[in-house]
């Protein structure tokens, strides 16, 4: 069953859902997030909240089991950079490729910035923060 | 132009049977800055799974040394046997092997997916985005980032180009330093109810949130 091929093919099928998706839903279109961001559109809020409240009632039917991970000391500040770059440039690291897909060719840039942030991050935290910086999952 | 977009129970189904379809065929959850991460270090990544084949194909040697020795002196019959082989050179092996490997599965993440799996998960969202962007008629080549980034952000393209990479080094640096995005930490975690998973989830949503109404009201 989870053979590497079926990790393949799960990891295709979900970047194709993901990527139709977040277009769909329009993570992608900068208005539309600030709108989401201000409360002016619950739309897309909803659609973010149903789907967290959906797989929470998944899981549980599902029993998946649940890995314990403590808070280590780089969520929050982590956390707040990210928020603050999404706010401004729209993009969470899946978002500027569903934009370039989308034909918004200054979203090459922001990944620009995403590889150069994720890079920093690594040399930074390993040579003077030495934080152990946890997962997204995996 | 939002009547193209989905109405909110379709996107949420959506996100959620994404999620859920990941973690069900790959029994892990899925986070589209970790894969980033990874395929960005993918000299390292390479470099671990690697040594990950070797030190599997060294406990399958350890292994089929223990069951040799085991057949040999008519030792693995029974669980009386166990406590009879204080010399045995398995033993060692196994002490130090089990921890990394077969510790409970409650406690510890499991092996993380192959590199080349990660960089499909990018690719395919590319594809994904693309053929939505098609079908819906929204796909149009521009140069700037639509109308509301033009009106809340800047009009101005070097200005907006700063802005850009500004904005992505934070989002790199910040999901990273977090441990996951708005998929890691936001749909798998917590949808798992992991408590780092819905700090974090708060935390840059509230951020997002304040810093999104500094752009429409102040700036």
């Amino acid at each position: 069953m989870r053979t590497r091929g079926a990790i393949l093919l799960a990891n295709i099928i979900t970047g194709l859902l993901l990527g139709y998706t977040v277009s769909n839903i329009g993570f992608g279109d900068y208005a539309q997030l600030n709108r989401m961001f201000t409360f002016q559109d619950p739309r897309m809020l909803l659609s973010f909240a149903g789907a967290v409240v959906i797989i929470v009632c998944a899981f549980a039917l599902l029993r998946v089991r649940r890995t314990p991970e403590r808070i280590h000391a780089g969520v929050v500040p982590g956390a707040v950079l990210f928020g603050t770059g999404w706010a401004i440039s729209g993009g969470c690291p899946a978002i500027p490729v569903v934009q370039v897909a989308g034909g918004y060719l200054p979203a090459l840039v922001t990944i620009a910035g995403v590889v150069v942030g994720m890079r920093l991050c690594r040399w930074v935290s390993t040579r003077y923060l030495g934080l152990d910086r946890g997962s997204c999952g995996l | 132009m939002s009547s193209t977009y989905w109405p909110w129970w379709a996107g949420a189904i959506g996100l959620a049977l994404t999620t859920v379809n990941y973690t069900l065929v790959t029994d892990r959850s899925f986070g589209v800055s970790s894969a980033w991460d990874r395929v960005l270090h993918w000299r390292r990544e390479r470099r671990i799974e690697r040594m990950d084949e070797e030190f599997t194909d060294d406990q399958a040697l350890a292994d089929a040394l223990a069951a040799a020795t085991a057949e040999h002196f008519g030792t693995g019959t029974g669980p009386s046997a166990e406590p009879a082989i204080p010399y045995g050179t398995s033993r060692p092996v196994e002490a130090v092997a089990r921890p990394a490997t077969c510790e409970p599965p409650a406690t510890t993440n499991p092996r993380p997916v192959p590199l080349v799996t990660q960089a499909a998960l990018l690719l395919s969202i590319f594809v994904g985005g693309f053929v939505a962007a098609v079908t819906s008629g929204r796909f149009h080549l521009r140069y700037d980032m639509g109308p509301g980034f033009r009106n809340l952000v800047t009009a101005d393209p070097a200005t907006m180009i700063a802005l850009l990479f500004a904005g992505g080094v934070l989002v790199g640096f910040g999901t990273r330093l977090a441990g996951g995005c708005s998929s890691g930490h936001g749909l798998s975690g917590c949808g798992r109810l992991r408590p780092v998973s819905i700090v974090a989830t708060t935390v840059f949503f509230g951020t997002a949130v304040a810093v999104s109404f500094l752009l429409w009201k102040v700036i």
